[in-house]
């Protein structure tokens, strides 16, 4: 596994997926990590609100039906303590009022499952190259 | 003077003697000339004085000379002549004297009497007055020429009839007849005068025959008082006492309007009377009413006022009607503030007076009273009539007010009369009193019937049904409209529904006195409201159910696409790596797995989906036949055993248990889910325990697992689809959500239930009933 930093000796740019789906989980670390960025992983919303505070990643790419608390209330209380912390919602709940309902909880991006690869690297490419 | 007088008659006896020197027989007619003289003294001493003194004159010489005896005789003769003389014409002289004393007495003391008679005719408050038998004016006094208004002068150049008014005259003359023939000697009568000024003054009147005359020239003694003030004041009452009377007798405005009128003019002594009324926007006044006495020529008069309207403050009446106060003009003619002037005054009438009808406070209309003689208005009389104008304006005021309660009266007579509502009136302890028409016929009863049996039975339904819906009984504490629906019979039998509402009428001091209960016949309305209602009622429920459907189904909706994408984003994106290429071996198996599981995972769910709709729409057939729930429970360990080896499996199975009715392939896809998710939730192992039990008609099957348990939140819901058990180490447990849904149909499809008992940590254990074959009771059977 390659170091979490990058060639000027800055930290790598770090996304964590947050999904309880296990398959999509591997998707995006694997299509991630090829695409150069540093991927942590949560299994669920109170373990992605825990990873994100302590491990400050770069973005999240959220999903949102997962147990305990969902990744909307997941997102809120991260953006409580981190309110510039990007947020992707990644989820298979994909009709247009959906989409609607997550940006109006505050979600920076919306991404509908299931998605090109293409689409979920030019999304993370998008926030990573406004760093 | 007196006393001089014989000395006097001395001297001229000795002058006659020595003039004429002639002998006493010759100076004898001078002697007597003399007595004659002193005769006429004053008293008889002083007449006799003086004869004596002349004899001794006649004497002294005769004797002094000395003559003969016959001179001497002669003259003492003639001396006692003288005397006798003297005496006798003082005597005679004095009687005539004395008679005419008396008789200047006399004459004195008529005069006298008659100057005071005259002086008491004249000073007396009564007129009085002598007529000759043609009623002609000879002597009057001062007070009757005042009472007259005529001049002593001008009076004897009329007769009584003359001046008496025309309406009275008739009697008069006939009056006069009566006394010229002796039939009654006296005549009193009240009758009118005319004065010199037209106007007309009343008097009481005595005309007798003076005693001591022949009739047929006699003069007739007239006395006659001014009575106008007591006539006015008699007046003024009669008038006040009979507009009252008529304000009180109970009669419209309408039909008092002309009595009033009437009363003014007769009483007050006018000829015509008209009532003007303002109009509603008080732009002016107008005729409405008339009156006059008998008499013709107001025609003219009446059409011009009737075709007046009179704006305020214009005339006498617009001045009235705007101040509020009594106006008269006593003399048309010499006053030019009325309108109608010429044709009043054509029509003869010389007088009018205005007064407001004053109703509230405000000037509603005023009467207009006109009269033919010239009439002067006293203070008293204006008085009066501004009493009577606001007397008239209450009279309209409540003459309003009654007829418009008669009318509402006469409405609502003819609402209760007519009103297809039945409508009675009750006294305040339920007695009938009333009914309308309309109850009779609904309940077909006469009022006695009604009143006696069916009203009182329709009273204690009221309070019964009132008591049911804790409502006051009916007489008790009647608010307005309280409603209740009983059943009644018609007098036929015929059942109904009446509807009943009381209403208390009170009394003026506000006790309730009547109280009217309407009664309407609701049979068909409340038939019809039930079959309403209900249909009402299942509409609702079945849109309710129609919500509900279509609220699921959009849920559903929404699940099975998120289950679906969620499968699909593995699959798809796993394959977008394989075909871009790349990749290792391992790496490729790996995501073939991937994505192998998924689509399985979305085949599954495409069946789960499909056999469950097929159960809710009852389209999923049963294969029934005899099944032996203990065989199904053992081939499901047998097969489970072999993939889960971290769990241990138990069977505690009755031998006993009767053979089941139902769709083997359906009883073991319930047991084998069960056991499935038994071991799914066992992530750590443990025991799973499956038995059955004979209970009643019912073979009772368990599952029980020493697994994660279910949240007390969550066990309501885990027979739902795509209800999971998510929370925990249980999130990461795979399912589609519809395993136990279907579980739970196909043991309702088979008429048995099916339950769980849970807590966390310790496990679940889920029970189902399905019902033994009716026939196959044996416990024997599955051994034969």
């Amino acid at each position: 596994m390659p170091e979490p930093v990058g060639a000027g000796g800055t930290p790598k740019f770090t996304v964590l997926v947050a999904d309880d789906n296990d398959v999509a989980q591997r998707l995006c670390k694997r299509v991630l990590e090829k695409a150069g960025y540093n991927v942590i992983v949560a299994m669920d919303g109170l373990q992605a609100v825990d990873v994100a505070l302590s491990q400050r990643p770069s973005m999240i790419l959220m999903d949102v039906a997962m147990p305990g608390i969902d990744g909307l209330e997941a997102m809120r209380r991260i953006k409580a303590q981190l309110p510039a912390m990007p947020v992707v919602i990644a989820s298979a709940h994909s009709m247009a009022s959906d989409t609607d309902r997550f940006l109006a909880a505050g979600a920076d991006k919306v991404l509908s499952k299931p998605f090109r690869l293409a689409d979920l690297v030019a999304i993370v490419g998008q926030l990573a190259g406004k760093k | 003077m007196r006393r001089a007088t014989p000395l006097a008659a001395i001297a001229a006896v000795f002058a006659v003697e020595a003039a004429v020197g002639a002998g006493p027989v010759l100076a004898f007619p001078l002697y007597l000339t003399i007595i004659m003289l002193t005769a006429l003294q004053l008293s008889r001493i002083e007449s006799l004085e003086t004869a004596v003194l002349s004899a001794i004159a006649i004497l002294v010489p005769t004797l002094v000379r000395g003559e003969r005896t016959s001179v001497v005789a002669t003259a003492m003769l003639l001396a006692l002549v003288l005397i006798v003389a003297a005496l006798v014409v003082t005597a005679v002289r004095l009687q005539v004297f004395q008679k005419a004393a008396i008789a200047q007495r006399r004459a004195d003391d008529t005069a006298a009497s008659e100057e005071r008679m005259r002086m008491m005719l004249e000073a007396a408050m009564v007129g009085l007055a002598l007529v000759d038998g043609d009623g002609r004016w000879q002597q009057v006094n001062d007070r009757l020429g005042l009472i007259l208004g005529r001049s002593r002068d001008e009076l004897p150049q009329l007769t009584l009839e003359e001046v008496t008014a025309e309406s009275d005259r008739p009697a008069l003359v006939e009056a006069l007849g009566l006394l010229r023939s002796g039939d009654i000697v006296r005549w009193e009568a009240e009758l009118y005068q005319v004065r010199g000024d037209g106007t007309r003054v009343p008097v009481s009147v005595a005309i007798s025959n003076t005693p001591g005359r022949a009739s047929s020239q006699s003069l007739l003694l007239v006395q006659e008082t001014d009575i106008s003030a007591r006539k006015r004041l008699d007046g003024l009452r009669d008038t006040l006492v009979a507009i009252r009377h008529i304000i009180v007798s109970g009669l419209t405005w309408e039909q008092a309007v002309p009595q009033l009128l009437g009363g003014l003019c007769t009483y007050l002594d006018w000829d015509l009377a008209q009532f003007w009324a303002a109009d509603h926007d008080r732009q002016s006044l107008r005729v409405r009413h008339f009156w006059h006495r008998e008499a013709s020529g107001f025609e003219a008069f009446r059409e011009e006022s009737r075709a007046t309207a009179i704006p305020m403050g214009f005339g006498l009446l617009g001045r009235v009607w705007q101040s509020g106060v009594v106006a008269s003009i006593d003399d048309l003619s010499r006053v030019n503030d009325y309108s109608r002037s010429d044709l009043a005054r054509g029509a003869g009438l010389n007088s009018v007076l205005a007064f407001p009808v004053v109703e509230n406070g405000v000037v509603v209309g005023a009467i207009e009273l006109l009269a033919r003689h010239v009439r002067a208005v006293q203070d008293d009389e204006v008085t009066m009539l501004s009493t009577v104008g606001v007397e008239i304006g209450q009279f309209i005021r409540r003459s309003d007010i009654t007829q418009a309660l008669r009318r509402s009266e006469a409405d609502h007579r003819a609402i209760f009369e007519r009103s297809p509502i039945g409508i009675v009136r009750i006294s305040s302890d339920g007695e009938l009193v009333e009914s309308n028409p309309a109850v009779l016929s609904m309940l077909g009863h006469d009022f006695e019937a009604l009143r006696a049996g069916a009203w009182p039975d329709l009273l204690r339904a009221y309070d019964q049904a009132a008591g049911r819906q804790q409502m006051a009984p009916l007489l008790a504490g009647i608010t307005s409209g309280s409603t209740v629906q009983v059943r009644a019979a018609t007098a036929s039998g015929k059942w109904l529904w009446l509807q009943l509402t009381a209403t208390s009428i009170p009394d003026s001091v506000g006790r309730p006195e009547h109280v009217l209960v309407m009664i309407e016949d609701v049979t068909t309305v409340r038939e019809t409201s039930d079959q309403l209602a209900e249909a009402l009622e299942s509409q609702r429920s079945a849109n309710a159910n129609l919500e509900k459907l279509d609220q699921t189904k959009t849920e559903f909706l929404s699940i099975v696409s998120h289950e679906f994408r969620t499968a699909l984003t593995g699959i798809q994106g796993f394959s977008e790596l394989i075909r871009d290429g790349g990749l290792e071996t391992e790496e490729l198996k790996a995501y073939g797995g991937y994505i192998f599981n998924d689509a399985d995972r979305i085949n599954r769910l495409i069946g789960d989906m499909l056999d469950l709709d097929r159960m809710e729409s009852g389209r999923m057939s049963m294969r029934t036949g005899d099944v032996d729930i203990n065989e199904v429970l053992s081939e499901a360990i047998a097969r489970a055993g072999t993939s889960a080896a971290t769990v241990e499996f138990e069977a505690d199975l009755d031998p006993r248990l009767p053979i089941v009715a139902g769709d083997r392939d359906r009883l073991i896809q319930v047991v084998s889910n069960l056991v499935n998710n038994a071991v799914k939730y066992s992530p750590d192992g443990g025991k799973v325990t499956l038995s059955t039990r004979g209970e009643g008609g019912f073979a009772l099957v368990s599952v029980a697992d020493t697994g994660l348990g279910i949240p007390p939140d969550e066990i309501g819901h885990v027979f739902e689809r795509f209800r999971r058990v998510r929370s925990g180490a249980a999130q990461s447990i795979p399912g589609t959500g519809l395993g136990l849904t279907i579980v739970k149909q196909i043991v309702e499809m088979h008429g048995g239930k099916i339950w769980v008992e849970s807590a966390v940590g310790h496990g679940s254990a889920f029970h189902f009933t399905i019902p033994l074959a009716a026939e196959e009771t044996s416990p024997l059977r599955r051994h034969a």
